[in-house]
């Protein structure tokens, strides 16, 4: 938990009235108790959302509580496997495996405290507890944070016999959203505006950030901020860049990582750096984790940021990106269409060709670039920060209990 | 007999004394006749309050000085022995300063009075508290005479005495500043009880009650300010005055936060969109009809829906999204005639194409159900200056409620707003005003923006 949070510091940000809100919300959920459960405290995506939501939920007055369910190395193995299917990855998953996965849920409903008028269940790992719903009773939610437009059918009818015992499931984009005889909500992820990633920076920061990294602001720099994967795409970055460098001065730089758990990454980063082939104005840098002042830092000294991927989950980096009102190239896959409305808060592209065309007329017309960052900072503020995510969630926990569409609190 | 004899004996004693007294009374009473006969006719001519107090109030009791003085004076010819006299006299000069301080003291409260023009409009605490700092004062120098008088050791009470001022000054150091703030607040008249006021921090709201140190505030959420009346004086206030127009009843500020539900459906060319359409409820059609403007509402909104938009982004059907764009939403006053004319648009396209093309995988048009959850707002308006502050500051979702939500969703023919000004403010061409602007043409803070123009107009 990050005990540093204070909700009074997202008023500057999003306004008085849009608090004053929250607190209404809040209140009318005194009285209650929401449980959240997911697989870890630490690490990933869904503990660094819980780790701020959590805290700002109680300021606001809601008590709401976070669990973890515990578990064999074995069994972490499975719901990785269960997760990698549901991305659509075919991954061979036995019934012993699939057995075990149900007892470890067992024995963590034998020890989990149940106390909460709510349960709002993360993912799949703890997806199975709704199992002894009948005795627990109260309200079930499934948070299903991650992308399952095109699950593993095998994988999908296994978690959904779960599934359709809960209240509600809630998607991170319509794609998402599957044929369920329950309630599906759409809230999509969010991004801090307070967390060291996306804060405001001193210039000096960022200076310092670029000196560190031999870098400077002599020529505009285009950005990809991304681990080194081939779905990132980071040699058509390069070709975009080298098509566009023929008629403007211009720096690129794929800033990333090598994960431990992935070993392509390592020789990924070999082909880019052989792809880059000495250009002077390429720059590679690996970033060790840890380091989110300087990718806050690079992202704002940049020009253009870009995610051209060719697949992608939800993409928060354009979020992170759009907030630092950064006019933003990136393919039209997975959750950026969300984030990037074309033409309006970025530009979206579907190729090498297009990714370099919209490179062009962003470097050419510096102007048009500053609206489509200014767009897409409003945007974000208005739909991608953590506030937005809460108070989403608030609105479900009092939604439950009416099923029409217009609602009087 | 011995007494008679004694008289006989000592009647000069007694005799020069008692006409020294009569002859002292009688000329003091002739002069005082003369003095304030004079002062009748002078104040006659002026009408001054002042003066008229001053002779009410010390006009009886100048009889009694007299007396005092006759006495004072009598008993100094007399033969009496020097200690007896001296004694007398300071008797007679304790009795003096008692009662001369005491008329003091009532002249005061009622000079004090009469410096405030109207009573009602000042706190009685600060009344009080002027009064009673002035009686204090007179009666702690008329102590201090009398202790001089009678030989007290006068260096240790002074150094008492000023030791007292010093520690009442440290603790009500703040408290005659704000005494002073709020008789000037009071007496420039710069604001008063019941005005519509807005703080250098923006807050507004109705000055409640002015009270010798503190100046109440009930905000326009409803919430009480309490400000040092010190600190009102040196901020800067905008003071909108009474509002004598109030509402037959309160405009009650509602708010509408939304949440979306996913259906399931989804479409992936024409006519599965055409046939969804015929299927799905009223709060779906809303959602995909002013998804756009809730969220860009930053932006010049294109008077759009999302059927246009996919149309052309996966089906690439330009012309169809064109026809599907210039349907005009404010023309329509039910969810349902509007989603007929979309039906109709998209049916004479399909009438006139062989060959339907199909979305790319992953553009699917996927079907989305707009969840409205309204709250009230601790904002109330009762006339039309509250009413535009309270609009400067609502929320957007407020401000969508009661224009685009009131009017299409739950059929109220018009806005709120309208209904409110005419039904309740008898503001009807303001009203109409509102009722004829197209909001789907403006961004939500333009919309503000506009609506709060209108207003300012008739205040």
């Amino acid at each position: 938990m990050n005990p540093k949070i204070n909700v009074r510091d997202y008023e500057p940000i999003v306004g008085k009235s849009y608090i004053e809100e929250l607190r209404m919300l809040a209140s009318r959920l005194s009285g209650k108790t929401i449980l959240n459960i997911n697989s870890t405290f630490i690490g990933g995506g869904v503990a660094e959302i819980l780790s701020r939501a959590v805290p700002l939920l109680n300021q606001l007055g809601v008590d709401v509580r976070w669990q973890t369910i515990s578990g064999e190395a074995q069994f972490f193995k499975v719901t990785k496997k269960l997760h990698n299917a549901l991305h659509g990855k075919v991954e061979p998953i036995s019934d012993n495996e699939f057995s075990l996965f149900r007892e470890t849920t067992k024995n963590n409903l034998n020890q989990i405290d149940f106390s909460g008028d709510i349960l709002f269940i993360h993912d799949p790992q703890p997806v199975a507890l709704i199992a002894d719903k009948r005795d627990i009773g109260r309200k079930w939610i499934w948070r299903c944070h991650i992308d399952i437009s095109h699950p593993d059918s095998q994988v999908w009818r296994f978690l959904r016999q779960f599934v359709i015992n809960y209240d509600a499931a809630v998607f991170s984009s319509p794609n998402f959203a599957q044929q369920l005889p329950i309630r599906q909500f759409f809230a999509p992820p969010s991004i801090d505006p307070l967390s060291d990633k996306n804060r405001e920076l001193p210039p000096e920061t960022v200076d310092a950030v670029l000196a560190k990294y031999g870098l400077n602001r002599d020529k505009p720099l285009i950005l990809q901020v991304s681990r080194f994967d081939r779905l990132k795409d980071p040699l058509g970055v390069i070709k975009a860049f080298e098509l566009v460098r023929k008629n403007f001065t211009c720096q690129l730089v794929l800033a990333g990582g090598t994960a431990s758990d992935d070993p392509e990454s390592g020789e990924v980063l070999e082909e880019i750096k052989e792809r880059a082939g000495g250009n002077p104005d390429i720059h590679i840098l690996d970033i060790p984790p840890g380091t989110d002042i300087d990718i806050n830092a690079l992202q704002r000294a940049a020009a253009i940021i870009m995610q051209k991927s060719l697949s992608e989950g939800f993409a928060l980096t354009i979020s992170e990106a759009l907030w630092k009102a950064k006019p933003v190239v990136a393919s039209a896959v997975g959750g950026i269409p969300l984030q990037v409305k074309n033409r309006l808060t970025g530009l979206l592209c579907h190729s090498v060709e297009g990714a370099a065309y919209a490179l062009r007329q962003i470097l050419a017309n510096p102007d048009y670039g500053r609206w489509l960052g200014h767009n897409g900072r409003e945007h974000v503020r208005q739909h991608f920060l953590i506030v937005r995510e809460i108070r989403d969630y608030m609105l479900m926990f009092l939604t439950l209990e009416h099923k029409e569409d217009v609602i009087y609190l | 007999m011995v007494i008679i004899d004694w008289l006989r004996v000592n009647w000069l004693y007694i005799g020069v004394p008692v006409l020294v007294f009569l002859g002292v009374f009688f000329i003091s009473l002739w002069l005082r006749r003369l003095t304030y006969n004079a002062i009748e006719r002078w104040l006659k001519e002026r009408k001054t309050e002042i003066n008229t107090i001053i002779v009410s109030v010390t006009r009886g009791p100048f009889l009694h000085w007299l007396l005092i003085l006759g006495a004072y004076i009598a008993l100094r010819v007399s033969v009496l022995e020097p200690e007896w006299k001296s004694l007398g006299g300071k008797i007679l000069a304790s009795i003096f300063i008692a009662y001369f301080g005491w008329i003091l003291i009532r002249l005061t409260r009622e000079l004090i009075m009469s410096l405030y023009p109207n009573k009602t409009k000042v706190p009685a605490r600060a009344i009080t508290v002027t009064t009673s700092v002035a009686q204090v004062t007179i009666i702690v120098i008329g102590v201090l005479i009398l202790l001089e008088l009678w030989g007290a050791p006068m260096t240790a009470i002074l150094i008492v005495l000023i030791a007292a001022i010093v520690v009442a000054i440290l603790v009500f150091h703040d408290i005659f500043p704000s005494l002073i703030s709020g008789f000037q607040l009071t007496q420039r008249k710069q604001i008063e009880t019941g005005d519509l006021i807005r703080l250098e921090s923006g807050e507004e709201g109705r000055v409640e009650e002015i009270t010798w140190r503190n100046s109440q505030v009930k905000t326009l959420e409803g919430n009480i300010i309490i400000i040092p009346n010190t600190k009102l004086m040196q901020t800067t206030i905008i003071n909108f005055g009474k509002q004598p127009k109030v509402a037959k009843e309160a405009f009650q500020f509602s708010t509408r936060l939304h949440l979306k539900e996913l259906t399931g459906l989804s479409a992936s060319n024409l006519s599965q969109l055409a046939n969804s359409l015929k299927e799905i409820p009223d709060a779906v059609v809303y959602y995909h009809t002013h998804s756009f403007i809730e969220e860009y509402q930053f932006l010049t909104p294109q008077p759009t829906n999302d059927f246009a938009l996919w149309v052309q982004d996966a089906l690439g059907y330009d012309i169809l999204a064109e026809r599907l764009a210039c349907i005009d939403t404010f023309e329509f006053s039910t969810v349902e005639a509007l989603r007929q004319r979309i039906i109709g648009v998209i049916q004479d396209f399909l009438a006139q194409t062989s060959n339907e093309r199909e979305a790319p995988s992953g553009n699917e048009f996927h079907f989305i159900k707009s969840i409205s959850i309204v709250l009230p707002t601790p904002y109330a308006a009762h006339n039309l200056q509250e009413f535009v502050s309270i609009l400067r500051r609502i929320s957007i979702g407020s401000l969508y409620f009661h224009i685009f939500e009131a009017r299409l969703r739950l059929q109220r023919v018009t806005n709120d707003f309208s209904l409110w000004l005419e039904d309740c403010l008898g503001e009807k061409e303001l009203a109409e005003q509102i009722t004829r602007l197209d909001p789907y043409n403006y961004t939500m803070e333009n919309l503000r923006e506009i609506i709060i123009q209108f207003c300012e107009k008739k205040l």
